[in-house]
């Protein structure tokens, strides 16, 4: 079956079986290898995206069900030239080791202050609660989170002047 | 400098390390620097490349058809079936590989591939490689893949294993390896000692669980005669020194890259994908995938040893330790891996951290019907500090001492001598650690 979508500010109409995963379609029919698969059950949070707004695995999803979607993955954030925020704060806070986890961590972090864009300790901790890293024991993943926060607040203050 | 920006600035210094080395005399290129990783920016992008990231146009996807029984002869294989599904393209049995040699990082003890008359011996053990266009084929054809089994008895738990009655998993039974320690007078020592303390410890299996599970694809270069295999490794020679004594190659013809590995922590020591894509990539001519499930990672790759500890320990009235002697028992499961390795070190660190100079030790790694144990952080030495902590905690009891205290007399010095012999000539910290963390804690002498 045919089905359009958006992905990463870009429209694609694709042929799809029905037992196509989403996650599969990501990477194998568009390329988008930033997409990751951990354990193929919707437990581990590598194959993250953004979907109409909302954190997704795209593990669990039939591709069918991606019509018509926006949907957004690490990709579509930023370039290695000009970095997200996020990414940046990930760069910068040492959070990154074997960096399996990541593109999850950081579409989790933006669902996170997409919404809450002062989360306490506490608020990031339950907004990558849905994410495992087996590297880094997570404390400087949050720092990350906490940075990204605090430089998003000086870029909107900036902007307003 | 923004209020804003400074406030970034005090959160980074408050929750990193960085900016304590202030003051502190720096290196000119890395030391006391913040020095960013320089594979991060590929990471944070989604640009980096693993192995079950890398992609050919005319790749084919390869799955393993892996044991029906955890202890068992395989009777007959029969892939008639498998072999009518649309788009398999090659299925790979023992029978085509008669040359094909066992593996294995200490012995080789481990088959390519199980061919009728010999024996399956865990759930992970490979019956049948299969070569298609797509992921979906390959699985059909792998699930309708028919074996014949003759059942023997599982053997699940190491001391069964060492039973005179137990049957052999391998040909020189299921001892692999038995190791000694020994030091000083201990049957003395106990005598003269004012508490002898003797318990059983049980740790239990672990898997590493890196986020990556195991994966690679492989080119086979007919004109120059070598084979390429993108797959995460720990050790990239020894692990290509051994596919190619199983292929029956030189080393050179055998060239494995190194993609961007996604965790390992001693998992991927072991050889997984690696020589069945070398099989698939050769006979087929084409690039080949393989990536486990992580149901497949779990069952067929290695964990950390469950050992059983058995730690008989004397202490005087003063309260220093005066004999132990300990029994390390490690199930490694279906095949040795790293164990040999690991239950030995296990043992040399059965005191952990403290002086004791009358010392006794065994070590047996036994192989089970088990998924097979090897490398994961501490290699042996993280189930030997739950069993001699406890003993520690349990003899300050029976002394009624500060727990901290009786640490303290028994730790580790400079010039210290550990149970293999080793003097520890610097950086023995030991004692200054144990201080801070009572001091950090506000530690009241651990009384409730």
């Amino acid at each position: 079956m045919q089905i359009t979508f958006t992905v990463n500010g870009e429209e694609r109409e694709l042929e799809v079986t029905p037992y196509t995963r989403l996650l599969d379609l990501l990477r194998e029919d568009l390329g988008l290898t930033g997409v990751k698969e951990g354990c193929g059950k919707g437990e581990c949070g590598a194959c993250t995206v953004i979907m109409n707004g909302e954190l997704t695995a795209s593990c669990l999803v039939p591709a069918p069900q991606a019509d018509q979607a926006e949907i957004l993955t690490v990709e579509g954030l930023g370039t290695r030239d000009d970095l997200h925020p996020i990414q940046e704060s990930f760069v910068e806070a040492g959070a990154v080791q074997c960096g399996y986890c990541i593109p999850g961590m950081i579409l989790a972090g933006k669902r996170l202050l997409d919404e809450n864009p002062e989360p306490t300790e506490k608020e990031v901790r339950y907004g990558l609660s849905g994410n495992i890293c087996r590297c880094t024991g997570y404390a400087k993943i949050i720092d990350a989170v906490m940075l990204a926060a605090d430089k998003l607040a000086v870029e909107g203050s900036d902007s307003s002047d | 400098m923004t209020d804003q920006n400074k406030r970034i600035k005090d959160y980074f210094c408050k929750h990193t390390t960085r900016c304590t080395i202030e003051g502190v005399k720096k290196s000119k290129r890395f030391v006391g620097h913040d020095v960013l990783k320089a594979d991060a920016w590929d990471k944070v992008t989604g640009e980096a490349v693993y192995p079950d990231d890398i992609f050919f146009d005319d790749l084919l996807y390869v799955k393993i058809k892996r044991a029906v029984h955890p202890h068992a002869i395989l009777k007959d294989i029969d892939i008639s079936q498998a072999k009518k599904v649309n788009g398999v393209v090659d299925i790979v049995i023992a029978e085509d590989i008669p040359d094909v040699r066992q593996f294995g990082l200490i012995i080789r003890d481990q088959p390519v591939l199980i061919a009728p008359g010999e024996k399956m011996r865990y759930m992970g053990d490979p019956l049948a490689i299969v070569v298609a266009e797509t992921k979906e084929a390959a699985k059909k054809a792998r699930d309708l893949i028919k074996v014949k089994v003759e059942e023997l008895e599982v053997i699940t738990d190491p001391f069964r294993a060492m039973e005179d009655d137990a049957p052999d998993i391998h040909p020189d039974g299921n001892i692999v390896i038995t190791h000694h320690l020994n030091r000083g007078d201990v049957d003395e020592a106990f005598k003269n000692s004012a508490i002898v303390e003797e318990n059983r410890y049980q740790t239990q299996f672990i898997d590493q669980l890196p986020m990556q599970n195991e994966a690679g694809v492989a080119l086979y270069d007919e004109r120059r005669g070598v084979v390429n295999i993108w797959a995460a490794t720990q050790w990239l020679h020894d692990t290509q020194a051994d596919v190619a004594q199983s292929l029956r190659l030189s080393k050179d013809q055998i060239r494995i890259i190194q993609p961007t590995i996604g965790g390992a922590f001693g998992k991927k020591e072991d050889v997984s994908v690696h020589i069945h894509l070398a099989i698939a990539a050769m006979r087929t001519g084409r690039p080949v995938k393989l990536c486990f499930t992580r149901e497949e990672s779990m069952i067929t790759q290695s964990k950390r040893h469950p050992i059983t500890i058995i730690n008989k320990t004397g202490v005087d009235r003063d309260g220093y330790l005066t004999a132990w002697e300990t029994k390390f028992i490690g199930d490694t499961g279906a095949y040795a891996s790293s164990g040999p390795a690991v239950v030995h070190k296990g043992m040399y660190h059965a005191t952990g951290p403290y002086n004791c100079p009358n010392l006794r030790g065994v070590s047996h790694a036994v192989y089970t019907n088990n998924t097979y144990a090897g490398a994961m952080r501490g290699f042996g030495t993280a189930q030997g500090a739950f069993a001699y902590e406890q003993q520690m905690d349990i003899l300050a009891e029976k002394l009624s001492i500060d727990p901290a205290e009786f640490r303290l007399k028994n730790i580790y010095q400079k010039d210290s001598i550990t149970p293999n012999g080793q003097q520890l000539t610097h950086s023995v910290n030991a004692e200054e650690t144990i201080k801070r963390v009572m001091e950090l804690s506000d530690w009241k002498g651990g009384r409730k």
